[in-house]
């Protein structure tokens, strides 16, 4: 934290612009603060902060003001809820740890991987049994002033996930790490920390589940860290779906998100990350992707579905510290009903960062007259031997494509969900995943499923 | 009656009227080739013969096999046996040749297809149009060239099975060994299965591989000259304008 970040956060109301899309630009906590101390501090901001508004002139504003954070509680689970064994539970893996609430109520790990020296375990535990892997990096690359909620999380986070792989230990079966929410006014302050060390190989899924059975408004404010070290190699996805199958029509979920995930990526390292971001009652999520030492490579892939009267903020951020570096972003969005859903990708590349290539692609596809979708590129390069370029779609569904389909006897219902289908594919196909493939093409059924009225509507009425 | 019949075909479209009173019939076992100049309605009349929202039929009929089809949906003329092979086929990101063939098959049946049908079928026909076999794996017409493009149209062709097939300018754009490939392709349908064919095109190139047992020539949206394969012959010698003034002599 900076002392220009504390002066700012320190006045209510300015924090809201000085943080809003800006890169994280490697600032994490203090060093050398202890747990405790990491902990006092934030609490004390989190007691100065309003909760934020993002505003962003001409495009939209995410407010958490309709949020009562009093009536929240640590809600502590104590059994892991049927949402997470109806949709991870027979998926293969190396390891799995579920958090209910803010309780850990599951941890498992293979133990022939335990014995090689591979961590799975809830962070709180690995704050006390592993003290000198925890110090080295947590936090490294979060502060927890930008905000309220990541004051929040710093302060409170309890139960938590920590996975550290050693050196040269190749994985091929993915960790899971399960965030869920049974209970109506819970607050959850989630937190990941994952180390591949040098040289390894291994996948990580982390999944954002609710039930259709929350009897009332939920927070969870999330922070993901991951450090890949020297040549380690990962394929990291995101699962995110908080409101997977509500019965009451135009329900847009209990849950607000507002979560920062970021990944370090070392030398010669490589990761893919697929973030899904499949919607709840309000998202505002950070996703930062730094290539911070030379020969760093990486493919940002993410895509979300936006429906009912869901509010979605997403903001992606390639960032090139140093070259030469590789980067390759690609998004793909679908908003039905009236939701709302903005994406913002920056690719930043800082001083020095000579021979840096990165390219960003956005394309979305409108699926209701009603809902909005704004799609935003943006480049800040600072080195003059580099490239960096963007492109995109703005799609809708095409009445010829339509048409194509129906004339070899599909009904047009089928053509448009073979179409939207179609739409997400290139980036499902890349999760290389079959287990993981499935459930979100399944996801994104059963929300073209819901959204089917909407499209009819908005495909005639062209 | 014939198994296409087409009366008194009136059809507007964006306020225009492009057809202006077409008839037409086509059975099974023939094949009939739709001649004339860009613009003179010859797409909107395969379009409409498929069903396109945008064209309305405001006036005449369209009777497949008895029953009459003029309102119906596209999906329902094609499960009853007619294809439209467009002229500019549209890219399906997402969805391969293979999986894209396996729902239109299963759409028009009511047990899914098996597998190893579906693929001694898909291999017969990769072979006919001496296609890559890996064609079938990527994904429809996206990226395609335009030979690769009217390829997988006969490809669907030749999977569906349809009983008439309506060939809108399936040769523009075809080099001359693609153009022979896709046009053997469509005359061993037609010798094989007796496919009915209503081959639009504006030049006879393509009726050297797929010789027509009629042949008409459209103009200004109307039928204004029928005939058998040598009025074809007679186009590639004299050019429509003598035509035209034919047609103009005898009115």
């Amino acid at each position: 934290m900076s002392d220009a970040g504390s002066e700012v956060a320190a006045k209510p109301g300015r924090h809201r612009e000085a943080t809003l899309y800006r890169a994280l630009d490697g600032d994490g906590a203090p060093a050398g603060l202890s747990l405790a101390e990491h902990r006092d501090a934030a609490r004390a901001l989190f007691e100065q902060l309003e909760l934020p508004v993002w505003r962003r002139s001409g495009f939209w504003t995410t407010s958490l003001a309709e949020i009562d954070l009093g009536a929240m509680r640590a809600h502590r689970g104590d059994a892991v809820p049927s949402i997470v064994t109806d949709t991870v539970g027979g998926l293969r893996r190396a390891g799995l740890i579920v958090q209910n609430g803010s309780a850990t109520v599951h941890a498992e790990i293979d133990p022939t991987l335990a014995a090689r020296g591979v961590i799975l375990c809830s962070l709180e535990r690995a704050a006390s049994e592993h003290p000198e892997l925890f110090a080295r990096y947590y936090a490294k690359r979060l502060p927890y002033d930008r905000d309220k909620l990541s004051a929040g999380n710093g302060a409170f986070w309890s139960g938590g996930a920590f996975l550290y792989v050693p050196p040269d230990v190749q994985i091929e079966a993915p960790f899971d790490i399960v965030y869920s929410l049974d209970r109506g006014h819970t607050a959850q302050y989630a937190r990941t920390l994952a180390i591949g060390d040098h040289h390894c190989e291994l996948r990580l899924r982390e999944w954002d589940l609710a039930g259709d059975d929350l009897d009332g408004p939920c927070v969870h404010a999330g922070a993901f860290e991951l450090y890949l070290e020297d040549g380690a190699r990962a394929r990291l996805a995101h699962v995110q779906d908080w409101n997977p199958r509500h019965p009451t029509p135009g329900h847009r979920g209990e849950v607000a998100d507002v979560s920062t995930h970021v990944v370090h990526v070392g030398r010669d390292a490589y990761c893919h990350w697929l973030p899904c971001i499949l919607g709840g009652r309000l998202t505002r999520q950070h996703a930062e992707l730094v290539i911070s030492e030379p020969g760093g490579d990486m493919a940002f892939r993410g895509l979300f579905f936006a429906e009912r009267a869901e509010h979605l903020d997403l903001f992606a951020v390639d960032l090139h510290e140093t070259g030469p570096s590789g980067g390759d972003v690609h998004w793909r969005g679908a908003a039905s009903g009236e939701s709302r859903a903005s994406f913002e990708g920056l690719i930043k590349i800082n001083p020095g960062a000579q021979q840096s290539h990165t390219y960003l692609q956005i394309h979305t596809m409108m699926l209701s007259k009603a809902a909005r979708l704004d799609a935003i590129p943006s480049v800040l390069v600072s080195a003059d031997d580099v490239s960096a370029s963007h492109g995109g779609t703005v799609g809708e569904l095409d009445e010829d494509l339509i048409f194509y389909m129906r004339s070899r006897g599909l009904d047009r219902a089928t053509a448009v969900r073979t179409i939207v289908e179609g739409f997400f594919e290139p980036l499902i196909t890349e999760l290389q995943d079959p287990e993981l493939e499935a459930i979100v093409r399944a996801r994104v059924t059963a929300r073209l499923e819901h959204a089917a009225g909407d499209i009819e509507a908005y495909v005639t009425a062209r | 009656m014939a198994d296409l019949e087409i009366t008194n075909l009136h059809v507007r479209t964006d306020d225009r009227e492009i057809l202006h009173g077409v008839d037409l019939a086509v059975d099974k076992g023939e094949i009939h080739a739709l001649m004339g100049l860009n613009g003179s309605g010859k797409s909107t009349l395969a379009n409409t013969i498929m069903g396109h929202p945008s064209y309305e039929v405001t006036e005449g009929t369209i009777v497949f096999r008895g029953q009459d089809i003029t309102e119906a949906d596209p999906e329902d003329r094609a499960k009853a046996g007619l294809f439209l092979a467009f002229q500019y086929p549209v890219a399906i990101p997402g969805v391969s040749v293979a999986n894209f063939l396996r729902m239109a098959i299963n759409a028009r049946r009511e047990e899914p297809i098996r597998v190893k049908e579906f693929g001694q079928e898909m291999r017969g026909a990769v072979a006919m149009l001496d296609v890559d076999p890996s064609f079938t794996s990527r994904h429809l017409n996206a990226g395609f060239s335009g030979g690769e493009k009217k390829r997988a149209e006969i490809l669907q062709l030749a999977m569906l099975k349809p009983e008439i097939a309506v060939l809108d300018e399936t040769d523009s754009g075809l080099d001359v060994d693609a153009l022979r490939t896709v046009a053997q392709g469509v005359a061993k349908l037609h010798s094989e299965q007796g496919l009915g064919v209503l081959l639009i095109t504006h030049y006879e190139r393509i009726l050297q591989f797929v010789k027509p047992t009629h042949v008409h020539v459209m103009m200004d949206g109307k039928i204004v000259l029928r005939g058998g394969p040598d009025l074809a012959d007679r186009i590639a010698r004299d050019g429509y304008d003598e035509i035209r003034r034919q047609v103009a002599g005898d009115e």
